[in-house]
């Protein structure tokens, strides 16, 4: 079994190198680089840095954030951010305040996109979801209050 | 091994409501196996792009705190036809890619 898996493995990397010398991996195709710094950072201000270049947010109500205030399983919390009346939006970051890695996604904006996301999302205990959007060179933020009942009744 | 997606779009007033949904485990690489102490290697899935007739709309960065087999919602100013394709690929390599024309 293992022997099976192994040559499955080495036969796989095997082809993608022989893909991408032969140029059938084309530039285009080749997604963005992750930011595994700001990615792997422990506290919220290093990760916002690490993703924007500076953590000083400022607080803002357009954002419209929308999360359960009671959600029965952490482990999928829909989170939906909307800022399509905001102009000049170039990302959203969604971050959980005491997940281990705060920031789970960060989306960018280019053209005819418009500055909505929706998403689900894990969240280990109860905690404050923040939103960041970067929109004009500023960066603003909003958060919201998410308790999490494991295994509960939700009431 | 290619990633699974399902997509939707929809257009309403010259905006595009665009759905994915796509099959994959989202593995952290912090939960630990309670049987060997040992931490589930990671598997999520890290970058994603969208395009609208190949031009660049959407480009997402994801952690492994994004829910298993994840969903993305998002917007697009686009017409009735347009092309819609969808890139995805984890950490491990894996890619996964969806093409469709807005309804």
């Amino acid at each position: 079994m293992k022997r099976r898996s192994f040559l499955k493995g080495t036969l796989a990397t095997g082809a993608t190198a022989v893909a991408v010398n032969a140029g059938l991996l084309t530039p285009s195709t080749v997604l963005a680089d992750w930011n595994s710094k700001a990615f792997k950072a422990k506290k919220i201000d290093d990760a916002i840095a690490s993703m924007f270049g500076s953590s000083s947010t400022s607080n803002s109500g357009d954002i419209i954030l929308k999360a359960p205030s009671i959600a029965e399983n952490g482990a999928v919390t829909p989170v939906t951010v909307d800022v399509s009346k905001m102009s000049g939006v170039e990302s959203i970051a969604i971050f959980a305040s005491k997940n281990p890695l705060p920031l789970v996604c960060e989306y960018s904006f280019a053209g005819p996109a418009i500055g909505y996301v929706s998403a689900r999302i894990k969240m280990g205990e109860t905690q404050n979801v923040m939103a960041i959007v970067k929109a004009g060179g500023k960066l603003l933020k909003t958060e919201q209050e998410v308790k999490v009942t494991i295994g509960g009744c939700g009431g | 091994m290619s990633i699974k997606i399902r997509m939707r779009g929809k257009t309403k007033g010259g905006i595009a409501d665009i759905k994915a949904l796509i099959k994959h485990p989202m593995e952290s690489g912090v939960r630990v196996d309670k049987k060997t102490g040992k931490p589930f290697p990671a598997k999520f899935i890290d970058t994603v792009e969208v395009t609208v007739n190949g031009k660049k709309a959407v480009d997402a960065q994801w952690s492994g705190a994004v829910s298993a087999n994840p969903y993305m919602g998002i917007r697009i100013k686009a017409e009735k036809g347009d092309e819609i394709n969808i890139n995805l690929s984890d950490n491990t390599g894996d890619k996964g890619s969806k093409k469709i024309k807005l309804k």
